[in-house]
């Protein structure tokens, strides 16, 4: 089942890519005191988002951030040195944190999952957004297999 | 079980990245009537592949080529939008063809998997090095957490 609005963020282990190569991270350190505008996607690299998703947070973060965002994270199913090259390319700096759920483990805990093996890309994560403020899911958005709409940063900052 | 000198690459559907998207490739058209090095990797953007085994397989195409080589392939459990992005990033052009075993069917059929899932990677394929004749393996390494057997060079030597 679908994580939803009210429930607290199921407590995993992620990972981001350090100095030092990747570094284990868990959700509560993520989320725990923090207002956070997390989304997700099918993939690093892929169309839409490399071209949409991912850009429109990175524009968007000082906007965000004015209206009360602590911290903007990106996860998808892929791991920390896919995540980290991929925002390296796209200039994600400081502005929006790579997280790699290389296992699925967050996306399996949060029902997010989507098996897209026969497509060669085995399990990945649905396109999604939400407003985590302290662990608990107050806004969730996901955007139906093919399309972008819900789960942009615009459509996040309108909402806030 | 591993694959070993001898035995037959399996037939199996992979992808590619095209000027139009991913596109599927089977193991039958890399290897049909063509003497084929292939090399796999745990991963793309990871250290030792990104510094060493890629770029010298880019780096020696030309030697490798003039040994008898007819194409130069790498493999590694990564869609198929990453494995196009590394072959950008590392400049491979023509010279090394970046295919997405994504599901890894290649990797399991050849015994070749690397359970990384503990480290966040999932399953992947271990390091390893073929040169393939019409889809008969002649000579198989495998380096195992080192980078040694499988480099570009040590194909080299041995052509």
């Amino acid at each position: 089942m679908s994580i939803s609005v009210g429930d607290k963020i199921p407590s995993v282990q992620v990972h981001v890519l350090s100095d030092d190569g990747p570094k284990g991270i868990s959700t509560d350190e993520i989320f725990a005191g923090k207002t956070v505008a997390l989304f997700g996607l099918p993939g690093a690299f892929t169309r839409t988002c490399s071209a949409k998703h991912l850009p429109g947070f990175i524009d968007h973060a000082d906007a965000l951030k004015a209206k009360g965002i602590d911290q903007i994270v990106c996860i998808s199913v892929n791991d920390a040195f896919v995540m980290g090259a991929w925002g390296k390319d796209r200039g994600a700096g400081d502005a929006v944190m790579m997280v790699a759920d290389g296992s699925a483990n967050f996306t399996k805990a949060a029902g997010l999952d989507v098996d897209m093996s026969e497509k060669g890309y085995g399990v990945r994560c649905r396109r999604f957004s939400m407003l985590v403020e302290d662990g608990v899911v107050k806004v969730l958005n996901i955007d139906a297999p093919g399309t972008y709409e819900l789960t942009s940063a615009e459509a996040m900052l309108v909402g806030l | 079980m591993t694959i070993s000198v001898g035995d037959k690459m399996p037939t199996i559907d992979l992808s590619i990245m095209t000027q139009d998207g991913p596109g599927g490739i089977s193991t039958d058209e890399i290897f049909a009537g063509k003497k084929v090095a292939i090399f796999g990797l745990p991963g793309a953007f990871t250290p030792t592949c990104s510094a060493q085994h890629l770029p010298g397989f880019v780096q020696n195409a030309d030697a490798l080529k003039a040994k008898g080589i007819d194409s130069i392939v790498c493999l590694a459990v990564n869609d198929v939008f990453v494995m196009g992005a590394w072959g950008k990033d590392q400049n491979v052009g023509d010279a090394v063809i970046m295919v997405a075993d994504g599901s890894a069917n290649f990797t399991k059929a050849t015994g070749l998997e690397l359970d990384l899932t503990e480290r966040g990677l999932g399953l992947r394929c271990q390091r390893f090095s073929m040169v393939v004749d019409d889809g008969e393996v002649k000579s198989l390494h495998i380096d195992d957490g080192v980078f040694e057997m499988t480099s570009a060079e040590a194909m080299l030597s041995e052509l």
